[in-house]
């Protein structure tokens, strides 16, 4: 016990004298899901992006001053996000914040961070819909998916690549992001002629997918469209094909996109997505590689681009922001921001004043060629302009 | 309550047994502790303020499952899905009709009443783990109701509620009475004649029948008692945090529930307070402490894990180690105090 | 018939894991809430032995059979042991603090990122047809039969063995069965390393049948209702509930909605609980005397 009270004392020690250092540094401050259940596909984001950071601040930092990025654990719980955002906020005083977690954490961020006056920037989780035109003063994001567009350009690509009348399958997850999303897709499925022939919504974590790949099997459709975390889209694609249905499956291109299809090896199974696989083999994915292993990343660098982007936005975000920075200028100079991803995806991504998302949305869809033994491209970068 | 202690100290009339603070040192405490409370909005920067604040939330919903658990016996895994229940009966109320805060509190507080009589219909067959499961499915069909209602509704980040008060010394304040209101309700009802029946069910039923008392009935009330408190505790936090949504209410939060009952003491109102401390600080002190333990950047991205395995080491450390809890160490202190300069053994030690 | 293979396979999964439930319960009145999280370990104990020894992969699978095995005894004398005749509450606790630890660890020593043992042992899951209408996977199908062997060598175990004969006795009368010479902690010893070793299986047969990451842990937690609904401390009640829960949840799942797959299965358990609350076959509480 007498250890834990000195614990305590140390703890304490450290709350205060925490607060009291000076700030000589670009101070950004980010609340993610590093651990629990959905850490797989937020944590990497937030490693890259701090590799990213040292590597800046290796090349003399920013306005030649360091970026200090202050990563906090939430473990995808909102209450423990809301707490870090309230010491992010207060105690070390960031003049960004990022939120790379679960959706439901978002209620309870934004409203710390408006009450600071601070930009929120969505990294690496779903963009809410107040990043979109017209967005909220505050709120960015530059995450691959964005609701509503995924699903119009996933249908024009399933419309385009049928010859018959299109049966479509849905599947989504039991969080309500993705069910609102697989909802609006039925709806847009109707207006484009196609048939919706089932929905089916899985639980978040099922020891067995059967039991609902055998009611949309079934149902018969000839495509299917999901739009879920990446584990929900697979199980439920693996299941329909084990119990032998042959249609084709279109899924969202999640960070593992590239690896999984190289797995799964299935020609008839694409992912569409907006950052490019390193089957392209770009200059900057090489630099991807060397940054990632500097800063002593451990996941595959196929995961990292996301990651990478993020590090992109900040640099020029922050060198668009004169010293000493302050949040307000920060939003303003993310409130006009054009980054150039250097073909990590179809085009620059820019912010303007009331749209946070992206001006324009660039779509490619991916799939296993058979013949070539290689993941390959079926459709290069198509442009959904985002308006109101 | 106070106890009678082993230090020789006794007392000679029922107005002295009824007393809260029966001590001039207790009173001299309970004074210190009121001045540190009222001092700290105005030394504490915003964070120890939210985690104050944090800790009061929790005191409220662990008061509530002492009284059901540590006191009535009667094992709970529906602790999230009670504060749940008042979380959304807050949101909808505030979402559907524009409630005021002064028409969701007593709502949460019927709907909490009405789930205890649910929550405790099980009791009255069920003993132990088979009821705890009955309650754990009962929270698993709250949180899906949940669930459905943001889903239809097309809240997918969440409902969110504008809180009646922002500033975080007005909420320290608000959460203070609460709190206080909840220690003072249990402190009241556990040396009434309830809180004696409560303590005969849970000591042996059958001798507790044999006394007459009615059993289903006090079952019962202890279950709708401490659903209504938790409950309530559910709408404060919906307004304190300004949103409800169903992942905040996971299973892991029943769990740090019934660790601060545990690990603050069975059958003990301070062990609960206590206990609702430890629970709600500890992950924040871990982490400042593999903080301060300078790292090489290289194993930077390990230090999340690390936090999350060293809560479970020192949880599991604490429960070999120090079964009768937090209040238990309290007592040996106070005992070591009392019977200074002698080391020996108090003579019998309290219940 | 696909739907009756369904429920089949679903079953076999919920009674593979609900038997180490109902085996700790019986010997001790614990219940360990830490059965998913030592079903990640052993899924991971698998993911490791495959990379190790890539050639070979049944010698894998048998390293990390013995590997949980281990597992479970360690868990008991470094663990439980010392929580023998603490409150039941707290020896609960004792294992829900195990499993935010052992989740700790697993994230630690193998990050967060999904695994795919089966692909790393180098077989596939592939799709068998049973009758025209109905397929069923290769690891279902492993499933099914490993449940089968699992059921049926405990079966023989525990009615014909003297060691299984002295774990039902312990599990009877614990003070009796002391002071006949039984030494207890040998036979709780074995129960945590039985239960943790049909964790480990069930957890490698979900990993190749899925994947492996975090959200296994609440699938030890699904299997819950089906060890309720049969009784806690009967293995045939395991059995037939694993049955009832399934085929509740596949029916409903085809003919009804999805989404009510989460709660089913506790629905069935509250309608169970209040009919007989000592389980379809548990063996019925004492009644309290004075």
């Amino acid at each position: 016990m007498k250890a834990f009270m000195r614990m305590a004392g140390v703890a304490a020690a450290a709350l205060f004298t925490q607060a009291a250092a000076a700030q000589d540094a670009y101070v950004v401050g980010v609340t993610g899901a590093m651990t629990g259940p959905q850490a797989g596909i937020l944590a990497p984001v937030v490693e890259m992006a701090g590799a990213y950071v040292n590597h800046v601040n290796g090349r003399g930092g920013i306005n030649g001053k360091p970026v200090r990025l202050i990563v906090a654990d939430d473990q995808g719980e909102p209450s423990r996000a809301a707490a870090n955002a309230k010491k992010l906020l207060s105690q070390d005083k960031v003049v960004l914040l990022l939120l790379t977690s679960v959706s439901s954490t978002y209620a309870p961020v934004v409203a710390e961070a408006k009450r600071a006056g601070v930009p929120l920037y969505f990294a690496g989780a779903v963009c809410p819909k107040e990043t979109y035109p017209p967005a909220d003063a505050l709120q960015f994001c530059s995450t691959a998916f964005g609701a509503t567009l995924d699903s119009q350009a996933a249908l024009a690509f399933i419309g385009k690549n049928s010859r018959e009348p299109v049966r479509l399958g849905l599947a989504a997850m039991a969080i309500p992001i993705s069910r609102g999303e697989i909802d609006y897709a039925e709806g847009l499925a109707k207006k484009l002629g196609m048939t919706a022939v089932d929905k089916a919504i899985t639980p978040p974590p099922t020891p067995d997918y059967t039991p609902f790949a055998t009611r949309l099997k079934e149902a018969n459709p000839n495509w299917m469209w999901a739009w879920s975390p990446w584990f929900s889209q697979v199980r439920t694609y693996e299941a329909m094909r084990r119990i032998g249905w042959q249609g084709r499956y279109l899924s969202w291109a999640h960070l593992n996109a590239e690896e999984e299809l190289a797995r799964i090896k299935d020609p008839e199974f694409y992912v569409i997505g907006t950052n490019a696989f390193f089957e392209d083999n770009l200059p900057i994915q090489a630099e991807i590689r060397a940054v990632a292993h500097r800063g002593n990343v451990k996941y595959p660098v196929t995961y990292l681009t996301e990651g990478f982007i993020v590090g992109l936005v900040l640099e020029t975000a922050l060198r668009n922001t004169a010293w000493p920075p302050t949040p307000a200028k920060v939003a303003a100079a993310m409130s006009k921001l054009k980054v150039d991803l250097k073909g990590l995806r179809g085009g620059p991504l820019e912010w303007t004043k009331d749209n946070h998302f992206r001006t324009r949305q660039y779509y490619r869809v991916w799939h296993w060629d058979a013949q070539k033994n290689a993941v390959a491209r079926v459709q290069d970068w198509q442009a959904i302009d985002v308006k109101q | 309550m106070s106890l009678p202690r082993a230090s020789g100290y006794f007392r000679s009339g029922y107005e002295q047994d009824w007393r809260l603070l029966d001590t001039r040192t207790q009173r001299v405490a309970f004074v210190a502790f009121a001045v540190a409370a009222v001092a700290l909005p105005f030394v504490a920067g915003s964070f120890l303020l939210d985690l104050a604040n944090q800790v009061l939330l929790a005191v409220i919903g662990a008061v509530a499952l002492m009284l059901l658990t540590g006191y009535a016996g009667q094992i709970s895994l529906g602790h999230a899905g009670l504060l749940a229940a008042g979380a959304y009966t807050t949101g909808m109320l505030f979402k559907e009709f524009g409630a005021a805060w002064w028409v969701t509190a007593p709502a949460a507080a019927v709907v909490g009443a009405l789930l205890g009589v649910i929550f405790g219909l099980p009791s009255l067959r069920l003993r132990g783990l088979y009821l705890a499961v009955s309650t754990l499915a009962l929270h698993f069909i709250v949180i899906y109701l949940g669930n459905e209602y943001e889903t239809k509704r097309g809240f997918s980040t969440g409902v969110v509620i504008d809180p009646p008060i922002s500033d975080a010394r007005a909420w320290y304040a608000v959460l203070w009475a609460a709190a206080a209101l909840a220690v003072l309700l249990a402190l009241n009802l556990l040396r009434s004649k309830t809180g004696r029946a409560w303590h005969a069910i849970r000591g042996k039923e059958a001798v507790a029948e044999a006394l007459g008392i009615n059993i289903p009935a006090y079952k019962l009330l202890a279950f709708v008692v401490s659903a209504t408190m938790t409950s309530v505790a559910g709408c404060l936090f919906a307004y304190y945090r300004g949103f409800v949504s169903a992942e905040a209410f996971s299973l892991f939060l029943t769990i740090q529930y019934v660790a601060m009952v545990i690990i603050g003491g069975m059958g003990s109102i301070l062990g609960a307070v206590l206990g609702a401390i430890f629970v709600t600080l500890f992950p924040y002190a871990i982490e400042y402490l593999v903080a301060s333990v300078p790292t090489p950047v290289a194993w930077a991205n390990s230090l999340f894990a690390v936090n999350y395995a060293a809560f479970g080491l020192v949880m599991i450390l604490f429960l070999l180690f120090e079964p009768a809890g937090l209040v238990g160490i309290w007592r040996r202190v106070q005992n070591y105090f009392l019977l200074w300069p002698f080391k020996r053994k108090p003579l019998a030690t309290s219940p | 018939m696909q739907l009756a293979v369904n429920i089949v396979v679903l079953a076999s999964i919920y009674a593979l894991i609900s038997c180490g439930y109902v085996l700790i319960y019986r010997v001790s009145r614990v219940l360990s809430l830490a059965h998913g999280e030592l079903m990640l370990l052993g899924a991971f104990g698998l993911f490791t032995t495959a990379s190790l020894v890539s050639g070979s992969p049944i010698l894998a699978v048998a390293m990390a059979a013995v590997l949980a095995a281990v597992i479970g005894i360690l868990v008991y004398v470094l663990l439980m042991r010392r929580m023998t005749g603490e409150s039941v509450l707290a020896a609960v606790l004792v294992t829900i603090a195990l499993g935010i630890l052992v989740r700790g660890l697993t994230v630690l020593i193998w990050s967060t990122q999904e695994r795919h043992p089966l692909h790393v042992l180098g077989w596939s899951n592939a799709s068998l047809a049973i009758a025209d209408s109905a397929r069923i996977s290769a690891v279902g199908l492993a499933f099914v039969l490993v449940t089968a062997a699992v059921y049926g060598a405990l079966y023989i175990f525990l009615r014909h063995t003297q060691w299984g004969i002295r774990m039902r006795a312990a599990g009877q009368n614990p003070l009796l069965a002391a002071q006949r010479g039984i030494n207890l902690h040998a036979i709780y010893a074995l129960a945590w390393a039985l239960a943790t070793f049909t964790a480990g299986i069930a957890g490698m047969l979900v990993a190749c049948d899925n994947a492996l990451d975090q959200t296994m842990v609440t699938i030890g937690l699904k299997a819950f209702p089906a060890a309720l609904v049969g009784g806690l401390d009967s293995l045939a009640g395991a059995l037939i509930g694993s049955l009832i829960v399934s085929a509740a949840e596949v029916l409903l799942i085809h003919y009804i909605d999805p989404l009510l797959s989460e709660v089913v299965p506790f629905a069935v358990l509250v309608a169970m609980l209040i009919v007989r609350p000592w389980g379809l076959f548990g063996s019925r509480e004492e009644l309290d005397r004075v």
